[in-house]
């Protein structure tokens, strides 16, 4: 069974025969496409982030007090884990381009390792919160009862396991579409001619990575250390 | 095959160092320097973080059309989200509401501190 790229012809009135740009041909219109879908993502997340900046605006000592709960070891581990998982991604695609097709997928592989290690890291991460009485539907997080957290660290940790658990299902996405990218690949649909789909699911990887670059500090290190600035005095 | 293959891989790596640093210093500047600052300082270091995975991770580097593609549609957010802030300075039900009202922290806390 023959898995080489074939030509779809459109022929015109005139008789004449013309390629069809599909998303394998038409590579730039395939990448332009994918930013536009991301696009969609930034304002997804911007929109929390947004809201997360409007509540730390209204409860700032709540939130650096909520923040120095959490785990900076673990949280900083996943960041190091996707910062290396960024790389792999990348020099895949550089080895898919250069023809290198068996080192693609080594990487590809890498990546995927490297995000279940991200997503293993987090499940400890979550456990430990549960075994404390901090996650979403127990007593800490509910409000007017004897366990309940002051009302600004429930908004916290409310959009903690918001934000935290949506970009997780990003990165569950994300494996999902590197495992139909080596299916592809394995199939010779996806080749070192015709690699946008490669190409896109590098990008939608780098977004992934992007949106930790904020995820990380914004929960994890504005309480961490001797952060006692202004903010709560203020407060 | 890519004629520049060696130089491409080297500024993947180089672009991996300078995240780590970065990383690094994300990860010190609470304990070390600047505390009065911290929330700035981190957002500062995500800012140029983005900058350097959008230009060479996601390859926007020279890419005029997507490139003003994205700055658009970031400032039309941007401008969407500023009105937002606009009109949440200015929520006329701020008593009235569970989120914003003063009363339910002050009743909150002293059930707390029960």
């Amino acid at each position: 069974m023959s898995h080489e790229y074939v030509p779809e012809i459109a022929v015109d009135r005139d008789g004449k025969e013309h390629e069809v740009q599909g998303w394998q041909g038409d590579f730039y219109g395939g990448k332009l496409g994918f930013w536009l879908f991301m696009l969609t993502e930034v304002m997804m997340f911007g929109a929390m982030f947004l809201v997360l900046t409007y509540y730390f605006s209204l409860h700032p000592a709540d939130f650096l007090e909520a923040s120095s709960e959490l785990n900076v070891l673990l949280g900083g581990t996943n960041t190091v884990v996707l910062l290396i998982s960024a790389l792999t991604m990348g020099l895949g695609l550089l080895k898919m381009r250069n023809g290198d097709i068996a080192g693609a997928k080594l990487m590809i592989w890498a990546t995927i390792i490297l995000a279940l290690l991200f997503l293993g890291i987090k499940a400890v991460e979550w456990t430990n919160e549960y075994q404390h009485g901090v996650f979403l539907g127990l007593d800490a997080l509910q409000s007017g009862n004897e366990h309940s957290k002051p009302f600004g660290q429930i908004l916290f940790f409310g959009m903690y396991f918001t934000m935290t658990g949506l970009h997780g299902f990003h990165i569950i996405i994300g494996i999902g579409l590197m495992l139909w990218l080596l299916k592809r690949i394995n199939a010779g649909k996806v080749s070192t001619e015709h690699h946008i789909l490669h190409f896109n699911i590098a990008l939608y990887w780098d977004l992934v990575h992007l949106i930790w670059v904020f995820v990380f500090p914004y929960f994890y290190m504005i309480g961490a250390g001797d952060v006692v600035g202004g903010v709560i005095n203020a407060h | 095959m890519l004629t520049n293959y060696k130089t491409l891989k080297a500024g993947y790596y180089k672009v991996l160092i300078g995240l780590l640093v970065l990383t690094t210093i994300t990860f010190v500047q609470p304990y070390m320097f600047m505390l009065d600052s911290t929330f700035g300082i981190q957002m500062l270091i995500g800012a140029v973080k983005a900058w350097i995975i959008l230009m060479y991770y996601m390859h926007l580097k020279g890419e005029k059309l997507i490139g003003w593609t994205v700055i658009f549609a970031v400032a039309l957010v941007v401008v969407f989200f500023a009105i937002v802030v606009v009109d949440v300075e200015h929520f006329q039900y701020k008593d009235a509401s569970h989120i914003t009202s003063q009363e339910l922290d002050v009743t909150h806390t002293t059930s707390h501190e029960k």
